[in-house]
């Protein structure tokens, strides 16, 4: 099989996971032949592929033409990263112009941060920032070895460690992790941790470790299974059953956190009928 | 518009162009431009980033408690760095002082990142130039080497695993690890999880001493294929402390390659002698450092300075390093070898955390108190040393932030290095795939980061 990997707007976090795979990933690549990948290889154009992954947003007009390139020549696109799926953090904010010199060449930059899948029809979404390393090369495999991938329809919370207290919560904070020790529910001490509506597979790696989940593999499969669901309303809901206190309420209190839960996931992803396609996974 | 001597004068990038795009096996996306006289004879060549990230413009608003993980996302690589950096210039912001635990799991955490940032450059973007120069395009690559040299690539994954399985033990993913927070970290990992990561770093030093008499012997052996560039002239700039080169210290040293100076500021002190120069021609904005110009920023600027005495390791093969190829490292073809000695120096102070005793108890965070407020922060990423400074408003909302990363402070000396190398290697407007390599060598050796340099 041909393999390649690209980069678009994209900041090598998500090739430096897969890359930490070590020598499984490079045997399989030993074993398969790369097309192009600007991370491991000196070829300088997009060849045909079996198989691309590719990182990272579209953000200037030399993405759009490499995604629009990749789309052409390849059989299967692996959306990794949550950029590359979602838009990611690039994408929360519009882009400000930049003044470059007339007739440099420099790409133009676009308004906004665009998903890969606005460009390149995507066989495999693989969120995260970055996601766990395995499961960017689970992907992989199971292209190049056309097995099905597995599906997490599981949320953070299934995987975390710690255990819900029951009762009101008194401030919110934006701290993204004081220090709770212990296995106390984040959220019951006021930090705004994302595990219940976030999608499961990173092993509940940040309130592990007493950090709140930020969202970074975007929402959960309940989040996307209608309209009438959103990462917001159903924080709300759950806070309010778990905390006893009234929906209302909680609503106003978590208002202001709103923004913080679209960090990767820009805008209000639940209302775009397309972003509910998302649900396969690495 | 002739000579490279005008070019430098004149600073005007005119007549004839070659482009060599893209520059390969580097952490994001540039080219090359060598320009040429009426005569077709190369006059200068330049390093352009092609991307931008835009992060300074769009955390003004934000709680500056989210800053800092947010600001990790500028780049994979040097993403814990930019993080610290955020958590630093807050914390002095607000005078806040961390838990003695916290920071040194903080320390802990950096040597982990080096080292394995380090290595990933080492098997993915710097092996094939060392180990098969002159070979094809379809095995000059890690897979290509992996086939015919098994056990070498192994030996040198061997040692990367060692510090991939630490990292996951106590930090998480293998970017943007969430435990680093303002005030301290999110927790501290219990004993019994430490003496693990102690035992894998122990069952790594066998690779990682394999991998720095590799690298040498790739090293020897180049030296006799590759026609080293000239020597780098100017000035090389580290974080450091009590006079040595230190990733977490607490002043910035700036040394002329030559022996001849040598000046240690502050980091306000040191952002007050940075001065930006844009360019029309790329995303990236240079930064020259005042009476410190051009500059080297990097692992070989840290080995030239030298490792503190709890590095005794380190220090030794530093020091026969030396000995062999002459003091300063002032020469391309060495920077691999700066990246292999950094990964004893990282493993050794990693070592040292572990055994300490100091990462326990129960004080991971001092939570910060938001108030009107700004501060600078300076530190060295793998690649070199960025420095952060923010302003917040009364409400703890970032005003304002400003960022200077490494690829900015040696786009100069990278510039003029490359020029160098295509006046002595471009013999007309066809440059051949082992030309185009050549220079792509040397851009590699400033291990050149887009992502950090356009945030
Ligand atoms: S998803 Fe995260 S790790 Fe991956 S490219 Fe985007 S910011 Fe980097
Ligand atoms: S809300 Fe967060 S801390 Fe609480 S159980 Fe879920 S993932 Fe864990
Ligand atoms: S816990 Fe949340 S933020 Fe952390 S890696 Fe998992 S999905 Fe991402």
């Amino acid at each position: 099989m041909y393999v390649a990997t690209a980069a678009l707007c994209a900041c090598g976090g998500c090739h430096c996971s897969l890359m930490t795979v070590g020598e499984p990933f490079i045997a399989l690549l030993a074993d398969n032949s790369i097309s192009y990948s600007s991370h491991f290889v000196d070829r300088r154009t997009i060849a045909p592929s079996d198989v691309v992954l590719v990182t990272g947003g579209i953000r200037n007009a030399e993405e759009l033409e490499i995604a629009s390139e990749i789309g052409r020549t390849s059989r299967k696109v692996i959306a990794v990263g949550s950029c590359a799926v979602y838009g990611g953090i690039p994408g929360a904010g519009d882009i400000p112009p930049v003044e470059v010199e007339d007739g440099s060449g420099l790409p133009a930059l676009l308004p906004r941060l665009e998903p890969l899948d606005t460009a390149v029809p995507v066989e495999l979404y693989v969120p995260g920032c970055p996601p766990p390393p395995n499961l960017i090369f689970e992907a992989l495999k199971s292209v190049v070895e056309g097995y099905s991938s597995i599906r997490f329809d599981s949320t953070v919370c299934s995987d975390c460690p710690r255990r819900v207290q029951r009762g009101p919560v008194r401030r919110w904070t934006l701290h993204p992790g004081t220090g709770v020790h212990g296995a106390d529910c984040l959220l019951s001490g006021g930090m705004m941790c994302l595990g219940p509506v976030t999608r499961g597979g990173c092993r509940a790696s940040c309130p592990a470790r007493g950090a709140v989940c930020a969202g970074c593999r975007g929402p959960s499969d309940a989040v996307l299974s209608s309209q009438l669901h959103s990462m917001y309303a159903d924080m709300v809901k759950y806070v309010g059953l778990t905390c006893g206190t009234r929906e209302d309420k909680v609503a106003r209190e978590m208002a202001a956190l709103l923004r913080w839960m679209y960090l990767f996931t820009r805008r209000d992803p639940v209302t775009r009928a397309r972003i509910r396609e998302k649900v396969v996974d690495g | 518009m002739g000579s490279p001597e005008e070019l430098q004068e004149t600073g005007e990038w005119t007549g004839q162009k070659v482009r060599i795009y893209p520059v390969t096996r580097i952490q994001g996306r540039a080219d090359i431009e060598v320009f040429f006289t009426p005569h077709q004879k190369p006059r200068g060549a330049r390093f352009r980033a092609l991307e931008y990230r835009g992060f300074e413009e769009m955390v003004p608003g934000m709680p500056a408690l989210r800053g800092p993980s947010v600001m990790s996302r500028l780049c994979g690589p040097c993403g814990l760095t930019h993080q610290l950096l955020s958590c630093l210039a807050i914390e002095s912001a607000l005078d806040v002082e961390v838990p003695q635990a916290a920071a040194s799991f903080r320390e802990l955490i950096s040597w982990l990142f080096l080292a394995q940032s380090h290595l990933l450059t080492m098997v993915y973007s710097v092996l094939p130039d060392y180990a098969l120069p002159m070979s094809d395009v379809s095995v000059r690559n890690v897979a290509g080497i992996y086939s015919v040299d098994r056990e070498g690539v192994s030996r040198l994954l061997a040692a990367l695993a060692a510090f991939t399985r630490a990292i996951s033990a106590v930090a998480g993913l293998p970017a943007h690890p969430s435990v680093v927070v303002p005030g301290g970290t999110s927790y501290l990992p219990a004993a019994e999880g430490l003496h693990r990561v102690s035992e894998m770093l122990a069952e790594g030093r066998e690779d990682i001493a394999e991998t720095l008499r590799l690298v040498e012997m790739l090293t020897r052996r180049s030296s006799r294929m590759i026609d080293p560039g000239p020597p780098l002239k100017g000035f090389y700039v580290t974080t450091s402390a009590d006079g040595f080169a230190d990733i977490n210290g607490d002043s910035v040293t700036i040394s002329r390659f030559d022996g001849e100076e040598r000046r240690v500021v502050d980091p306000d002190s040191f952002l007050d002698m940075l001065d930006k120069r844009p360019v029309g021609w790329s995303y990236l904005v240079p930064v020259a450092i005042l009476k410190g110009e051009p500059c080297l920023v990097g692992p070989m600027a840290r080995v030239n300075l030298g490792f503190g005495p709890e590095a005794a390791w380190a220090c030794e093969e530093r020091a026969r390093i030396l000995e062999e190829w002459g003091a300063p490292l002032d020469g391309e073809l060495l920077f691999f070898t700066a990246l292999a000695l950094e990964v004893i120096w990282a493993w050794e102070n990693a070592s040292r955390l572990l055994e300490g005793g100091t990462i326990s108890g129960t004080d991971s965070c001092s939570v910060p108190t938001m108030s009107e407020s700004g501060a600078v922060a300076v530190l060295e990423t793998p690649r070199g040393t960025a420095l952060h400074w923010l302003a917040m408003d009364r409400g703890g909302a970032v005003a304002e932030y400003r960022v200077v990363s490494s690829l900015q402070l040696n786009q100069a000396l990278l510039d003029d290095h490359l020029t160098s190398v295509a006046l002595k290697e471009v013999g007309g407007l066809e440059i051949s795939d082992i030309t185009s390599q050549r220079l792509q060598f040397a851009v590699r050796s400033f291990l050149p980061c887009v992502s950090c340099g356009t945030h």
